[in-house]
């Protein structure tokens, strides 16, 4: 059984990463439902109670804020943020949304890793030539260039393929913190 | 009942009860929890997701009693939204009960 004061301050560390102001706002609310609820005649307890679990719903307060963050500002801090604030909703939510994450993420960086060191043929076929000119083949040059070319290409893709995947990670989030579980005590 | 199916049929009684009067969390929660069992501390961050998504809009008044309550308001494409889930709602109960009255055999 938990007080007023008891229940306000789990809370209130539950939710410290967030910003300041928008700490406040929660906290408010649930002093104004503490205040309407005993202005009804219930107890601090009855009500703590009924409110559920503080530290759960502080992680789904966090990750509202948090998807809601990384939709106006797409930057990949934020992004972290609320990828981080959707897995700590549930151990279910670390299964189906760090799981695929993980899988895209690192085709991604496959893709990145092809596209940078093709790109770098033509730079490594030129610093070889520089040190060992007595071993130039003209063969190496034009091989070079065409991977080079292929290399920009796959990374102009790869560019592109990063955003858009950014795009649906975060509508995926979305939907996580709508549908499911967080605050809700009854599974 | 299934959390996901929960969760989504109080997005849903949310929005009804507001789309009939702007009401604060607290009242909101006691109309909601006098027919259906939820976690009543639920129903704050579905309102503050509400609000950044623009479906309500919120402010202030004092009350008699304790401090000034905040008000949610239903905007405009919280109505948009709230028809949306309604359409949805009804076809889906439709079928449901259809296939419950054996109908559907």
């Amino acid at each position: 059984m938990m007080d007023k004061r008891q229940f306000l301050s789990k809370l209130e560390k539950a939710i410290l990463t967030l910003p300041r102001n928008e700490r406040d706002d929660i906290l408010y609310d649930y002093e104004e439902y503490f205040s309407n609820g005993l202005a009804d005649g219930k107890t601090e307890e009855e009500i703590s109670s009924s409110l559920g679990s503080p530290e759960q719903l502080g992680k789904e307060l966090s990750a509202v804020y948090y998807v809601d963050a990384v939709q106006e500002s797409g930057t990949t801090r934020n992004f972290f943020r609320a990828f981080w604030a959707v897995i700590s909703l549930s151990f279910f939510n670390l299964l189906i949304v760090a799981g695929p994450l993980i899988a895209l993420a690192s085709l991604l960086f496959a893709g990145w890793v092809v596209a940078v060191s093709f790109s770098l043929t033509l730079v490594g076929v030129l610093i070889n030539t520089l040190i060992y000119p007595e071993i130039f083949e003209p063969f190496n040059i034009f091989i070079s260039i065409g991977l080079t070319g292929a290399g920009l290409l796959i990374g102009i893709c790869m560019y592109a393929v990063t955003g858009w995947m950014k795009h649906w990670f975060v509508k995926y989030f979305q939907f996580n913190v709508r549908m499911v579980k967080g605050g809700m005590k009854y599974a | 009942m299934n959390v996901q199916f929960k969760k989504g049929v109080l997005e849903l009684c949310v929005l009804v009860l507001l789309d009939k009067k702007d009401q604060y969390g607290y009242e909101l929660v006691q109309h909601i929890s006098r027919h259906i069992e939820l976690s009543e501390g639920a129903v704050y961050p579905l309102l503050r997701r509400f609000t950044k998504e623009g479906y309500t809009t919120t402010y202030l008044q004092e009350s008699s009693e304790g401090p000034p309550r905040k008000y949610y308001k239903l905007t405009k494409e919280g109505n948009k939204y709230l028809q949306e889930l309604l359409e949805e709602w009804w076809m889906f109960t439709e079928g449901v009960n259809y296939l419950i009255d054996g109908k559907g055999i």
